[in-house]
């Protein structure tokens, strides 16, 4: 199992909170699907405190993607709601969490953010 | 954009753009279809009968949700001894429903070859005025006995149509057919179902659980009745002020739009057809205007809004932490990222706009819960004013695209190439800041410095809110004044030099406060004058200026929004009188549109051309424009929350005679407003 995911959730969970989830409360599951394998990844969510656990259980919104786009998710190379428009990731329930999740994902790795101007550039 | 006389039904991002038969033929000059999540789902739709496409000999838009066509085969000439007649009656909400009857009238029996060609390019919404060739994915028709799917298909992309019928018919795959044969004076019927889906792998569509109401015909009349009566009721001695508000009140209805994946919740999408979406500025603006009278509007776009607030750097969507959306499209191209709006952050204004927008809401509604609720929220909008937005360091809100493939060059409501320019007409490098921005960023300071005071226990956050705040003021009035002509510049460029032209931009300054009182009074005479104001409005750009042009976008045109907020900032510096004129400008023109205004109007003088001039390709309705009366109207009237109950202090031209406003909601319950005509606007001109 790729280690930048695991590395994701374990942050996830040590973090214990959230303030970008203030807002919510629920759970997520993340079914990672590889061929007839899946990984299960269970976020609860409680006013912005985060557990994450493996459980394979109910949740209210379940999340599928692939392995590699999860990944790609979580370092910033892919966007989920674009991934969600297309198709590549799926949602079933309550698709306000996975809006609200989404936001902890990082930017792209290349993003460089502000253009400060400095006179001596132009 | 759509040509006058085509015919629009909507519901929600859901809307119809036809000819006026009913038909739908679409090409990139007539951008006709059914369209759904900014996708056209139908681009073709003809209905002929034995062959013969059909006339129109009227049609009438019902409600915003439905129309009817009546019909007769054969061209113009013809049709005057007509045995059939055609009426197609059509609503959407969710899906698209359209019912047909056919009538004959003759004394003979007739065998009758009913058919319509169907068929859906599934163009996004932004190819639409394009030849569409190059589709990167691919579509598909499959022919099912009772049904005909049309699909596109992309990767896991995948978009369908499913037309079927309650009357048995035979199905292809470019449309579907009947073989009627009708008696004397008997009559057929079939209903047509039109789906549109947007699928993902597991077969769920994307927006399930989105509704905002029942699709059914009798849910969207009932959903609209209670809407309309739980506003306030407007009654006016001439009456057209009252049908201008009840023609903008259903408009308002017809534009609240409910997000994907935000359930359900409303906020006013800023216009029809092409910006059924969310734009942080334009809804924020929709909800300053009509604040007074569809109050929850404001708190379901703040919500929205604040949940989707930027918290990463992201160049191509030029996302910052704090940055309020600009806009949020769900179509292929933003799917993959061949356009930015997933969602697009590049505006200056909605972050200000969206601090400002919740503290006028708590002085209308008193809904302190929501202030506390959005605390974080405002507090990243402000840190991101200081951190973020000043390129330049000094002090200003600036704007330089990062995205250079599709971002936008302009950042502020003037949002083409060319609408910020010097006097000379040369336009200045970047980064760029505009006047406007600086008053909506003082006015977002000084408003949370009111709440981190009152609701959030933050004292010492007010004090420094409140010190940022005037130094602002300080260098906003040494640095853009244009001392020899008595205004503020629209811009700046980074060295500091002035785009030093008249602009309509100034009436937003009164509007945000950071004008200094003793130069309010020639801002106000500008506003008046004859170089902006045209008698309908005040023009973006004053004549006289190099860049002028009476139907320039941006350059020259009267935008019923912009008079409105002038009008606002006016009545602020207790310009009462200007305000009465210009308010009075935009509701007169209101009657030429049958009180839906335009986006834009040329900036023709009024006496030249005795009509408002509406601009070419302007969207209607649009929602800002919508909300342009309301606004006014709260100007006239003097409407103001102060200390717990609602303030009224009319003043309005003779020619309105008597105007009412009748339950107005708001922290003190439900009041009423009374004002008269007394303001003689001939005395003023001379």
């Amino acid at each position: 199992m790729a280690d930048a995911t695991v590395r994701f959730f374990e942050d996830l969970d040590h973090r214990g909170y959230d303030p970008l989830l203030a807002k919510i409360s629920g759970t997520v599951r993340f079914d990672l699907h590889e061929g007839p394998q899946s990984m299960h990844w269970l976020v609860r969510i409680e006013r912005g405190e985060v557990q994450v656990s493996r459980e394979d259980m109910e949740a209210d919104t379940v999340v599928g993607t692939s392995p590699a786009l999860f990944e790609d998710l979580i370092t910033g190379r892919e966007n989920g709601l674009a991934a969600l428009l297309r198709g590549d990731m799926t949602v079933t329930g309550d698709a306000r969490l996975i809006v609200q999740l989404e936001r902890i994902f990082p930017g792209p790795p290349h993003s460089e953010g502000p253009h400060r101007y400095r006179k001596e550039m132009r | 954009m759509a040509p006058s006389h085509t015919v629009r039904i909507l519901d929600g991002n859901t809307f119809v753009v036809s000819e006026a038969t009913g038909d739908i033929e679409a090409t990139p000059t007539e951008p006709t279809g059914l369209f759904s999540i900014d996708t056209r789902f139908l681009s073709k739709w003809v209905l002929t009968v034995n062959g013969e496409r059909l006339n129109a000999l009227s049609y009438d838009d019902l409600q915003y949700y439905e129309s009817r066509f009546f019909l007769v085969p054969g061209l113009a000439t013809h049709y005057v001894d007509a045995k059939l007649s055609i009426i197609r009656e059509r609503a959407v909400g969710g899906s698209f429903r359209e019912s047909i009857t056919i009538l004959n009238h003759d004394e003979k029996a007739v065998e009758l070859e009913i058919r319509m060609d169907a068929g859906s390019d599934f163009a996004d919404l932004f190819e639409v005025k394009d030849e569409i060739l190059n589709k990167k994915g691919e579509t598909y028709a499959e022919v099912e006995p009772d049904r005909l799917r049309l699909g596109y298909r992309r990767g896991n992309f995948r978009r369908e149509t499913i037309i079927s019928s309650s009357e048995p018919a035979r199905y292809d795959r470019n449309g579907f057919s009947y073989t009627v044969r009708l008696e004397p004076n008997e009559q057929w019927d079939t209903n047509i179902d039109v789906h549109t889906q947007a699928l993902g792998p597991g077969g769920r569509d994307l927006r399930i659980g989105l509704r905002i109401h029942g699709t059914e015909r009798l849910a969207l009349q009932h959903d609209l009745e209670e809407w309309i009566a739980k506003a306030p009721k407007v009654n006016s001695e001439h009456g057209q002020v009252a049908a201008t508000y009840q023609r903008c009140m259903v408009d308002l209805a017809a534009l609240r739009f409910a997000p994907l994946s935000l359930g359900g919740q409303t906020l006013p999408a800023a216009g029809l057809p092409w910006f059924m979406t969310m734009f942080g500025r334009d809804s924020i603006l929709t909800c300053l205007q009509t604040l007074p009278f569809t109050p929850d509007l404001s708190a379901t776009t703040l919500r929205i809004l604040g949940a989707l607030q930027g918290t990463r750097f992201d160049d191509f969507r030029e996302e910052d932490p704090g940055r309020i959306l600009h806009e949020m499209r769900y179509g292929e191209s933003a799917a993959f990222e061949e356009q930015p709006h997933s969602p697009y952050y590049g505006s200056v204004d909605a972050t200000p706009l969206f601090v400002v927008l919740l503290d006028e809401y708590e002085r209308w509604s008193g809904d302190v819960a929501l202030v506390k609720e959005l605390e974080q929220e405002c507090r990243r909008a402000l840190r991101w004013i200081d951190d973020y937005a000043d390129l330049v360091g000094n002090g200003y809100i600036w704007y330089e695209r990062r995205n250079t493939d599709n971002g936008l060059e302009n950042q502020c409501w003037k949002d083409s190439w060319d609408s910020i320019s010097y006097a000379d007409g040369t336009l200045p490098p970047f980064p760029r800041a505009t006047c406007e921005v600086q008053g909506y960023a003082y006015d977002a300071k000084m408003r949370a410095a009111r709440m981190a005071r009152e609701f959030w226990g933050d004292p010492a956050y007010a004090e420094e809110l409140e010190r940022d705040a005037a130094e602002l003021k300080e260098r906003f009035n040494r640095d853009w004044w244009v001392a020899d002509r008595g205004y503020y510049a629209l811009g700046l460029d980074p060295d500091g030099r002035q785009c030093d032209v008249l602009s309509s931009n100034i009436g937003h300054l009164l509007w945000s406060g950071i004008v200094t009182d003793d130069r309010a009074e020639q801002v106000a005479q500008h506003l008046v004058g004859d170089r902006l104001f045209s008698g309908w409005g005040v023009r973006t750009l004053a004549e006289g200026e190099v860049r002028y042009n009476p139907i320039g976008y941006h350059n020259g045109t009267v935008w019923p929004f912009d008079t409105s907020f002038c009008a606002w900032g006016l009545r602020r510096y207790g310009f009462a009188e200007e305000a009465a004129t210009v308010a009075n400008g935009i509701l007169d023109a209101a009657r030429y549109f049958d009180g839906r205004l335009p986006e834009a109007f040329g900036g023709y003088p009024r006496e030249q051309t005795k009509f408002p001039v509406e601009y070419p390709t302007a969207c209607s309705p649009q929602a800002w424009s919508t909300g342009a009366p309301l606004l006014l109207l709260r100007t006239m009237l003097g409407l103001e929350p102060h200390e717990g109950h609602l303030a009224v202090e009319p003043c309005l031209p003779v020619g309105m005679g008597r105007i009412e406003v009748l339950d107005i909601p708001g922290r003190w319950g439900r009041v009423d407003a009374f004002a008269r005509g007394r303001l003689d606007l001939h005395k003023l001109a001379d």
